[in-house]
């Protein structure tokens, strides 16, 4: 039994790492409502300043910490400036999109000046240990629990009493008003961002001390847990980013005390998903704090749509669907192909964010969903693959919508975050329900498409069913936008609390959105799993819904033309680049970048 | 600027296009054009380090089959294509190796879902899939054109079992496996070979890879009291769970597979792994000639670079694709055919290498029984620590 203080205990060390990220996502989510993506990166280049002071500057502790401190904060400065300030009068959704091209662009700049390979960074505390409970804490535990707590007192000091922290909380509570009583918002944003990187950087250079390890792939896990941490606490509330993320450390330590490692995550992502449920602005949100703004709806960029005439577009699908008799290569086929079932999963996003505004950041697991539900189905039950696909969509339909339905009374980024808790609940079950699911073995063995009776094996064919499909979801969706039914679906979005007042039942609306969505996403996990052959639980990952939702803002939010063209260009994109091998992904986040930066509405503009 | 940028834009996309096309039409058989190898793995993404490796091994390798006359007086190449080890890449990456009539055979992908997406377009388009580090146990069920040289977990864990139950002399195990497809298929013949061997499991345990604190898991371990630490694991998250094993107060013997056999696990482990034991594939100081001259090639190639088991494996891939080629020629069916045929080439990792046709995988990997001590890799003395 002694061993639960130290189960306490490592709760309570994980989760003051977990502060150190979370407490400046907090101070940026305060000031500017925005989740920023990039504060993982910062953590990321934080941590390999860290080892350049440490392993060849060989500086002291002291200065290695105020040199990772400025140097973050400068990087911090530049992101503002130039990613995001650029971005202050178009739609809410840009700067969102912008932190997560940064943060590629980040990754990627350190991942070739340093190379992939972990590297350790030695902690430059003595190893002395004391003993508590079983376990032991060192110096090191103590100077992050020191450097979270002392960091949140002060900013709370900060933001209560000084001038500059009254500037930053007036603009938190009414940007405009703030402006017209003559606060420079600009250098209030600049400050926050400054102080968030600083803590960031100083953050990534404990934890890589911590562990003795660094690596470039450690960005975006930070960014995960922090985001739980923060939000659990209550967005934008600093002295509640510490109580989240300590109170995550526990929930996850105890976890793994009762039923074992590897549900470890699956209690982090319950927990969220929990207090946005029970109390949506988090455990520590004052009463008073203003209800979240859609994040679509009234804030969507005044754009008017490109109307792609009717001919161009059947100019268009015939173009593509007699493409396979050109001379073209199956690497291109193939290509398409991708891009087709990208395009799917991209018309059901396109539907719950564009049309009725829930931004979905979990969106892979409808994906997965339906491609379990087809793959199994014809493996051990040998259904025809065709029925297979068909069930797969319908089984994401109803467990999709059923999954997302607890989220309906958000507003929001919590929309967007309960959606990606979703996401990785849905992922961490599969790798967990063994019996069904195989778990971490996957599935191997999975039938081929076929359809009658025919296999569909050869790229062209392939190709064409994938395309066909397309089509007719996209038609399908058309039909439905332009109907009675689109029309109070954009009703929601624009103004959900007109739309009430007019009689509408918002979630019967959005329950009909995801049906239709998690329908189109499940079909396309399905026609996935059957053509790769094998799944496993990494197969539709966070990485995926996150590239669904860039096709969708890229093509522009609730448009259908929209979604494909999108789903083509960013399939294209990356295949285009694919000679600039490492520097694939860099010129994707600048890409990214500029399209947010020159072209918000999308290129075909918001419907 | 933006001219010229438009400019390599459109011509880059052309070529992209264009590229089965043109290939097709160029000539196939120009014999002072070399022959070339695809390869698909991870050069960006979460998994870069290990394409990264790939590439140290192949071309140390490379420079040695040249040196050596090439194929037939032919040089050999390979053409390196970034899956990120992503299903969705690699399968566009193999339509595009086979419709490259230059591409003789294929070597990757680097995890399982990639590879495995990507089988049955390779198995159709009758072009070899050599996946050499691919242990999943189906990767070779997928077609008579999926041969791979990794190790299967069939073979090696069984040894760790008995280094660590009859060699250690360990009785009650708990086993921290990585909750891979590679992990969970290893821990299973880990766990039924020490079995075999006597020792109880009390306890297993299963982390995903982004897993960085093991604390509480590690407590759980220690409750369940056992007298030896199995790690399953790669060398990162190896030297993590050692470290943070000695925090929460856990002195018993640990004993690890290959996979962490790394100059990084010394060094991202520091005073924490001293004495961990490790059954491995490949060991730098065995005196095995192939061995040595891998090492030696490795270290000045790369600048005193020390080689590790990934760009080993690497390494002996290239060789061993040398081989085939050199028995089959350029056509991709003799090619498949080859793999048949090859006898005991030098390996680093198997001594020599001949494939068991029915597995299409390499039997008898070389067993090293290590142990470090004072900060190194040496071959354990035969006492328990």
């Amino acid at each position: 039994m002694s061993s639960w203080l130290d189960y306490t205990i490592n709760g309570l060390i994980v989760g003051n790492v977990y502060a150190l990220v979370a407490v400046g996502l907090a101070l940026i989510f305060g000031v500017s409502r925005l989740i920023n993506f990039a504060q993982g990166s910062i953590y990321l280049v934080g941590a390999y300043i860290g080892w350049v002071a440490v392993v060849q500057l060989h500086t002291p502790l002291p200065l290695t910490i105020i040199v990772v401190a400025v140097a973050a904060a400068l990087v911090g400065l530049i992101i503002e400036r130039f990613g995001l300030r650029p971005l202050q009068n178009s739609v809410r959704i840009a700067p969102l999109l912008a932190t997560i091209g940064i943060s590629f662009v980040l990754d990627q700049l350190v991942m070739l000046t340093f190379s992939p390979n972990p590297r350790a960074l030695p902690s430059q505390l003595p190893d002395v240990r004391f003993q508590v409970g079983g376990g032991t804490i060192g110096p090191l535990d103590l100077l992050i629990a020191g450097v979270g707590i002392t960091s949140a007192v002060l900013l709370f000091v900060f933001l209560r009493y000084s001038k500059l922290g009254w500037a930053i909380r007036a603009t938190a509570q009414d940007r405009d008003a703030a402006m017209q009583m003559g606060v420079d918002v600009n250098r209030v944003n600049q400050a926050v961002f400054g102080i968030a990187a600083a803590l960031g950087g100083v953050s990534g250079l404990l934890v890589g001390m911590y562990y003795n390890q660094i690596d470039t792939a450690m960005s975006l896990q930070a960014t995960l847990k922090g985001v739980v941490a923060e939000v659990v606490g209550g967005a934008g509330n600093v002295p509640g980013a510490v109580v989240g993320s300590l109170l995550l450390g526990l929930v996850e330590s105890y976890g793994v005390a009762v039923f074992g490692t590897s549900y470890r995550n699956l209690f982090a992502f319950l927990l969220l998903v929990l207090v946005l449920v029970l109390r949506p602005n988090g455990l520590f949100a004052s009463a008073r704090q203003a209800p979240p703004e859609p994040l679509t709806g009234t804030f969507i960029a005044p754009s008017r749509p490109v109307r792609v005439p009717r001919w161009a577009l059947l100019v268009a699908v015939g173009g593509f669907a007699i493409l396979p008799f050109f001379p073209v290569s199956f690497y291109v086929l193939q290509t398409l192909i991708n891009a087709w079932l990208l395009g799917m999963l991209a018309l059901s996003l396109t539907l719950v964010a564009g049309t009725i505004g829930q931004v979905s950041l979990g969106h892979a697991a409808l994906l997965a969903i339906g491609a379990y539900t087809s793959a199994l189905l014809s493996l051990t039950l040998s259904v025809p693959v065709g029925l297979a696909i068909i069930a797969g969509g319908l089984m994401s339909a109803a467990l999709g919508t059923a999954l997302i339905s607890p989220s309906f009374r958000l507003r929001g980024h919590y929309v967007s975050i309960a959606t990606l808790a979703i996401g990785e609940i849905v992922s961490l079950v599969i790798l967990n329900w063994e019996s069904v699911t195989r778990g971490p073995i996957g599935i191997s063995g999975i039938p081929p498409l076929s359809l009658f009776g025919y296999d569909l094996i050869s790229a062209t064919s392939i190709y064409w069913f994938s395309f066909a499909v397309m089509v007719v979801l996209a038609l399908l969706q058309a039909r439905l936008l332009g109907s009675h039914l689109g029309r109070s679906f954009r009703a929601i979005r624009d103004d959900d609390i007109a739309a009430r007042a007019y009689g509408l039942s918002l979630n019967r609306y959005k329950s009909l959105a995801f049906i239709f969505g998690g329908f189109a996403a499940g079909v396309s996990g399905g026609i996935a799993a059957h053509l790769y052959s094998y799944i496993n639980h990494e197969t539709f990952n966070t990485q995926q819904s996150i590239l669904a939702l860039t096709v969708v803002i890229l093509g522009g939010l609730g448009n259908v033309v929209g979604a494909v063209v999108g789903s083509v260009a960013l399939v294209g994109l990356p295949e285009v680049f694919r000679i600039a091998a490492e520097y694939r992904i860099l010129i994707y986040g600048i890409v990214l970048l500029l399209l947010v930066r020159f072209r918000p509405q999308g290129l075909l503009g918001t419907i | 600027m933006s001219n010229i940028n438009r400019r390599t834009l459109i011509k880059s996309s052309l070529a992209a296009v264009l590229a089965g096309t043109a290939l097709s039409r160029a000539a196939v058989a120009d014999s002072s054009e070399p022959i070339l190898l695809g390869v698909s793995g991870p050069l960006t993404g979460p998994n870069a380090q290990y394409g990264t490796q790939w590439k140290q091994g192949f071309d140390l390798a490379l420079d040695e089959i040249l040196a050596a006359g090439g194929i037939n007086g032919r040089k050999l190449a390979y053409s390196f294509e970034d899956s990120q080890s992503d299903p969705r890449q690699s399968v566009a990456i193999a339509q595009k190796f086979v419709s490259d009539p230059r591409i003789v055979m294929e070597l990757g992908d680097f995890s399982s879902p990639a590879s495995m997406a990507a089988s049955p377009i390779y198995q159709r388009a009758g072009l070899v899939q050599f996946g050499f580090t691919n242990s999943h146990p189906d990767f070779t069920k997928g077609g008579d054109y999926m041969w791979s040289t990794s190790v299967s977990q069939a073979d090696e864990q069984p040894l760790l079992a008995k280094y660590a139950v009859k060699g250690l002399g360990l009785t009650k195990l708990a086993v921290l496996h990585l909750n891979t497809d590679w992990g969970r298929t290893s821990r299973d013949y880990f766990v039924k070979a020490a079995k075999e061997y006597g020792a109880e499991i009390a306890v297993t345990e299963g982390y995903i890879a982004e897993e960085r604190d093991f604390r509480s898991t590690l407590v759980r371990v220690r409750d369940a009291n056992p007298d030896g630490l199995i790690l399953i694991s790669y060398y990162s998250d190896g030297a993590l769970i050692a470290r943070q094993a000695r925090q929460v107060g856990l002195k018993q013997t640990m004993c690890a597979a290959s996979s962490v056999y790394s100059p990084k696990f010394l060094e991202l482990g520091g005073d924490a792994v001293e004495d961990v034991h490790v059954g491995t594939r490949y060991f730098p100081e065995d005196p095995r000639p192939e061995v040595q001259k891998f090492i030696a090639g490795f270290k000045k190639k790369y600048n005193g670079l020390e080689p590790d088991a990934f760009n080993a494996y690497a390494y002996d891939a290239m060789n061993m694709a040398a081989a085939v080629v050199k028995i089959g020629g350029t056509d991709r069916r003799a090619i498949r055919d080859a793999f048949a045929k090859v006898k005991d080439v030098s390996s680093v990792i198997f001594g020599t290498a001949t494939f068991d046709v029915e597995s299409r995988r390499v039997k008898g990997a070389m067993n090293a029984e290590l142990v470090v001590r004072k900060g190194q890799f040496a071959l354990w003395d035969g006492k328990p620590t």
